[in-house]
């Protein structure tokens, strides 16, 4: 495997690995069915596990033509690549994306092991999972509109998939339609910026659209626009963003880590690409951003402020989160710093950590206390009482997490809002100060639904949910485990992946920059 | 030598947490031990500090590859006031856990509790020792985390969760200020370090300077508990006592103080700041010394008191009188830990904070009334005792720097601080008791053990006043022997006349039947100090018309698919409309 | 075949979708209306292909919405046939139960 051909591999690994870990799957259930109708032994338990497996080990798998395809990205910015006359282009943004999705991917599928055990259908999860991830990797590393919007496509129907996971209940049913007709229609928005960008400038690629060198107009400022809304349904901006709480509270838990951790941060990438290498480099793009960001952190907390469902409180919670990243990439944009892009990468990746973190602790909560007793409803905020007693680990997981989503240090949640406030004061723009202001009171804000949390399962007295609770297998703890240590030690060690998210923070500044062609005539040359 | 020093100082008690917490509850007497343990070692590390004051080394820590990423590098330079206040913090803070083994003796969740007291002492080093804007903002906020997990340990009772919850909040919004100075710090400086800062401070353009001196106000006033911040340090009294003597009166409400102190020399010059200063610290002193002349909760008088005496460092601080701030926090933190402790003793032998339930103890606990005495005494400023020395160099340091009309006032304030101190040792321990028949048992010896140290410190700390100037030269404080402070002391008129007023309010209170004349029309006073002149119902307003917003926010989720692509199809519109007005 | 003419079928089958969308009760209806709608959108791509002078790659674009889209509708269809089974109604204002 050489440099060229890594990311490749990275894609494609997931990438036919689901389809087979779909067969396996079904053939072992088949086998279990025939045996059991003639009752004869077949497949015991063991084996059921294997479609897990499997996706675990072809996850893992991709992390080595990762690791060779960020050495040029790492050296010089971009690593190219084609796949069959298709030009892919990895470069820091990509790199982050991909690290993010495969890092929290892995321990999801570690997670569910466990949590999904018995359920019907097991055998698509575990073959849909790295088709997301697949489908984000791709879409991260496309270099052309179209192949954008297939990319795009692919990771909204395997997420459709996996919202309805549980066709016997009416509230994922509800919330899988309401996230399809949404997201489609996103997609069609979609289409038609693409449509009037390449009416425009008779190309699809995307830096020669950024190079075109016509004058930014209507056509293109509308084709802008669709973008924003069209991508800004997955990525979930206010007032965009209904299906959300729905969609990350009725999924199974390690769903709901990876659509809040990954998937609409994705939405977030692929709209961050089409704006910035539309012509022109207008600041417009970047303030239209910083818009939505306010929206999103004040809404987000206000919504989760009321919440009584904790899955919900927390799908909520993510809405402002993509507030503060929205901020760290508007300053990038309007004022083409490196620094507050480099902390909204580095708080998209923690985002991803301690949101996973949250979901799967209180996966683990939700397991214990209501679905291994077979029933669906949903963990309310009083079945988190006395929590700590008998399930001390998920209820430290799930602590720790809300408290580094509040942004309190030593938690990594704290490092990259400060490196995205302290880079958007760098700006020295009085907006974007005030802005700045305005989040950090939101995230103070945030701490009004986050610690009460805490508070409740610190309690001696424990809810009848607790005291009726089931145990935890050792499996559901280990990503935990792993997820806190990542947690506490980006809190304390913030230059961890520096390099990682200050190459990407590069790549979006520059991407929203006037290309030099552009300024040569300015010049007189 | 140095570094590791200061590595443990920081680390120690981290270490001690962990482990603590690894024991599990099932070994309490580990835990105690460890606790105990650790925190003696960490007090025994920072005192090794105290030669090292006058060197200025800088302990470097590499925080990332990248330089001019927003986080600087992680500096530690520890200088006369980082190490005092280091020291005070982890020599009370031993106090205050040794004194924890007999108060919190059979409690459950031992682990949470010692760890967080832990957590915090290594924490509250730390913020007083680094030099990096960013590490101080991080220590900062780890106390406030401490303070709030710690307040609210009895995590049962609406009441304790609540005042975590507020005293959360409050501080964290005061944060804001200080993230926003830190932020302004590297936006036109580039550098986080607060040493650079201090020496460029000059080419900053003058409004941000001003923005960044009230940031860093707000952010001390809300960590002081001072106006008009102050409704929750008196909630915060629902914690264990311990947690109330080492966090709200002798350790982290002194943070606010440090940061005034520390950025002085850069916004002295700032036009009105050492006026809001000095006003801040007016106000607080006096609003709180009669709330604590209407309160019937020990712990709440303690508080109140608290609050005032943290108003008469910051006004000695906006009079440019840093020494004089300085020193009257070192009283005050000896001082105040010895009431609040024995104030523990109390309460747990006789199971209410109310003092009406009280009256008469000094005849069962003979040994906590002789502590007691000596820390009011030192609270009201009667001479000999360490509180006397210091609050007559802040009054002084006031006459100085600051308006006359302030300064009555303060003197006032120090009227009043005799009187609500003479009221609250009779209600305990003179008066007729409440309930004859009650059984009350003296202090136990880990207890006895915290207090005695702290009775004789407040006794003697003032002798330490010429060692202590010469220890704060760095921060620019004139360095003079502890005879010739004593005798400035000594040889003003206003000391006497101040003495004069003290005894005054200590008479008022003696011969109070003879003056309800006076006390009648004061009653409507009364009625407001006890809410607290309207500050919780201004908390009260804002957090009901946040949570009333937020529940008609919920409306927006219809849960109806036409109406989630309605609001689609209708941002599309909008945004098209905005983009085609701005692009003409 | 006229690029106006062109366009003014995209419009139309965009506001048909639209409308079928956000008025129709039953969620058939609404997802025929995406199909609508994501007619509109390849009729649009294939008239940006004839506007950009390579009507090869606009129809292609076209193909292949044509692929992606028709998984969608599966998709769409699949949950309307578990949503009648369990709700017992293909009404969308019985699918309100998530909300606030």
């Amino acid at each position: 495997m050489t440099e060229t051909n890594a990311i490749l591999w990275l894609l494609a690994t997931p990438m036919l690995s689901a389809p087979l870990i779909y067969l396996i799957g079904r053939i072992i259930i088949r086998l279990r069915d025939s045996a059991a109708e003639n009752n004869r032994p077949g497949p015991g338990r063991g084996w059921l596990r294997v479609p897990g497996w499997l996706a675990l080990a072809s996850l893992l798998a991709s992390f080595v033509p990762l690791f060779i395809a960020a050495q040029p990205v790492m050296r010089y910015g971009v690593a190219r690549s084609f796949v069959g006359g298709v030009p892919l282009a990895m470069d820091g943004i990509s790199l982050v994306l991909a690290a993010t999705s495969l890092l929290l991917g892995s321990l999801v599928v570690l997670f569910s092991m466990p949590y999904m055990a018995g359920e019907a259908g097991e055998e698509k999860y575990y073959a849909l999972l790295p088709a997301v991830i697949s489908t984000i990797i791709g879409l991260g590393c496309a270099n052309d509109f179209f192949n954008m919007w297939v990319w795009f496509e692919a990771m909204a129907v395997s997420s459709y998939l996996l919202v309805a996971f549980y066709t016997n209940e009416r509230g994922a049913l509800e919330a899988g339609v309401k996230y399809l007709v949404q997201s489609a229609i996103g997609s069609v928005m979609v289409l038609l910026g693409i449509s009037l960008v390449f009416a425009q400038t008779h190309t699809l690629r995307l830096d020669a659209i950024a190079a075109w060198a016509g004058q930014p107009n209507m056509i293109t400022l509308a084709a802008g626009v669709l973008f924003v809304i069209g991508f800004g349904v997955k990525t979930a901006l206010v007032p965009l963003h209904t299906w959300l709480p729905d969609a990350h509270s009725q999924a199974p838990s390690g769903v709901s880590a990876m659509l809040s951790g990954i998937v609409i941060e994705a939405g977030l990438i692929a709209m961050l690409r089409a704006l910035g290498n539309l012509p022109g480099g207008l600041p417009i793009w970047g303030q239209i951003l910083l818009g939505f960001g306010a929206l999103n952190m004040l809404v987000g907390n206000m919504m989760a402020l009321r919440q009584k469902q904790i899955k919900r409180l927390l799908a909520y919670s993510s809405l402002s989160h993509i507030g503060y990243m929205l901020l760290g990439f508007g300053a990038a944009a309007i004022f083409h710093l490196q620094n507050p892009a480099a902390g909204g990468f580095f708080h998209l990746f923690n985002h991803a950590l301690m949101k996973g973190l949250a979901f799967l602790s209180a996966g683990v909560l939700l397991y214990a206390l209501h679905i291994a007793s077979g029933d669906h409803v949903p963990l309310t905020v009083d079945d988190l009482n006395g929590a700590s007693k008998r399930y001390p680990l998920a209820a430290f997981g799930l602590s720790v997490a809300v408290l580094a989503l509040g942004g309190l240090p030593p938690l990594a949640g704290f490092m990259s809002k400060w490196q995205i406030f302290v880079g958007s004061v760098e700006t020295r723009d009085l907006t974007m100060i005030l802005l700045v202001v305005f989040a950090a009171l939101n995230s103070v804000l945030s701490l009004g639904y986050y610690a009460p949390l805490v508070n409740r399962m610190y309690r001696k007295a424990p809810s009848a949910a607790v005291q009726a609770g089931k145990p935890v297998s050792k499996l559901m703890a280990a990503p935990i485990v792993m997820l806190l240590v990542g947690v506490i030690i980006l809190g304390v060690w913030p230059g961890l992946i520096e390099s990682i998210t200050q190459t990407a923070g590069k790549n979006l500044a520059a991407m929203f920059s006037i290309p030099v062609a552009h300024l040569l005539p300015m010049i007189g040359r | 030598m140095l570094p590791i020093l200061v590595m443990l100082v920081i680390g120690l008690p981290w270490l001690g947490a962990l482990l603590v917490w690894w024991a599990g509850d099932q070994r309490s007497r580990q835990q105690h031990a460890l606790a105990v343990g650790f925190s003696v070692v960490t007090a025994l590390a920072a005192l090794a500090l105290i030669p090292f004051s006058q060197t200025v080394q800088t302990i470097v820590i590499p925080s990332s590859g990248v330089s001019g990423n927003g986080y600087g590098t992680f500096t530690f330079s520890p200088d006369g006031l980082g190490i005092f206040l280091a020291v005070v913090a982890t020599v009370i803070g031993s106090l205050a856990v040794i004194f924890s083994v007999d108060y919190m003796k059979g409690e459950a969740q031992l682990g949470r509790y010692y760890s967080m007291v832990l957590f915090f002492i290594g924490a509250m080093a730390g913020l007083v020792l680094t030099s990096n804007l960013l590490l101080i903002f991080v220590f900062w906020e780890i106390t406030a985390l401490c303070s709030y997990a710690l307040i609210s340990f009895y995590n049962d009772d609406p009441k304790a969760v609540a005042g975590g919850m507020k005293a959360l909040i409050m501080t964290q919004l005061g944060g804001v200020g200080l993230l926003l100075g830190a932020a302004l710090s590297y936006g036109y400086l580039h550098t986080v370090d607060l040493n650079e800062f201090l020496a460029h401070a000059d080419q900053l353009p003058a409004d941000v300077l001003s923005v960044m001196a009230f940031g860093f106000l707000i952010a001390a006033a809300a960590k002081s508990a001072q106006f008009p911040f102050q409704t929750w340090l008196p909630d915060a009294m629902e914690a264990p006592t311990p947690v109330s003597a080492l966090i709200h009166a002798a350790t982290m409400v002194n943070a606010g103080v440090y940061l005034l102190a520390r950025f002085f020399p850069a916004f002295a010059d700032v036009p009105y700041w050492r006026d809001a200063v000095m006003l801040v610290g007016m106000l607080s002193a006096l609003l709180s010394a009669i709330m604590a002349l209407v309160a019937t909760d020990l712990k709440r008088v303690l508080a109140y008191s608290t609050v005032s005496q943290l108003g008469y460092m910051v006004y000695a601080v906006g009079a440019g009188g840093v020494f004089a701030s300085q020193f009257h926090l070192l009283s005050h933190a000896v001082f105040k830990a010895l009431l609040f402790l024995s104030a523990g003793a109390i309460i747990h032998s006789v199971g209410t904070r109310d003092m009406r339930g009280m009256g008469g103890l000094g005849k069962e606990m003979p040994a906590v009334r002789v502590v007691f005495l000596i820390g009011a005494a030192a609270l009201a400023g009667l001479p000999i005792l360490n509180g006397f020395w210091s609050k007559e160099l802040v009054l002084e340091a006031g006459l100085e720097g600051g308006p006359l009309w302030m300064w009555v006032v303060m003197l006032i304030g120090a009227g009043l601080t005799a009187l609500y101190t003479m009221r609250c040792v009779w209600m305990v321990f003179y008066a007729p008791p409440a309930n004859p028949l009650r059984h009350i048992h003296d202090a136990g010896p880990a207890m006895r053990s915290a207090l005695f140290p702290l009775a004789i410190g407040t006794l003697t700390t003032w002798l330490l006043a010429g060692p202590f100037s010469e220890f704060l030269k760095g921060i620019g404080v004139e360095e003079e022997t502890t005879l010739e402070i004593v005798m400035i002391v000594l040889r003003e008129p206003a000391t006497w006349l101040a003495v004069g007023v003290v005894i005054l309010g200590l008479l008022a209170w003696w011969q109070r039947k003879y003056l309800q004349i006076l006390t009648e029309p004061m009653q409507d006073l009364g009625v407001m100090a006890e809410r607290s002149f309207g500050f919780e119902a201004i908390n009260r307003t804002i957090v009901q018309t946040i949570q009333g917003w937020a529940e008609d926010l919920r409306g927006l989720q219809t849960g109806l698919l036409s109406w989630n692509v309605l609001a689609i199809i209708v941002s599309l519109v909008m945004a098209l409309l905005i983009v085609a007005l701005g692009a003409v | 075949m006229d690029i106006s003419s062109l366009l003014l079928a995209v419009i139309c089958l965009l506001g048909i979708g639209i409308y079928a969308v956000l008025v129709a009760r039953n969620l058939i209806k609404v997802i025929v209306g995406l199909q609508v709608l994501v007619k509109g959108a390849m009729l649009a791509l294939i008239a940006a292909g004839q506007i950009a002078g390579q009507p090869e790659v606009g129809e292609s674009l076209a193909l292949t919405v044509i692929v992606a889209d028709t998984i969608v509708a599966v998709v769409g269809l699949a949950l309307a046939v578990q949503v009648r089974r369990r709700f017992g109604t293909l009404d969308i204002k019985a699918l309100s139960t998530l909300r606030r």
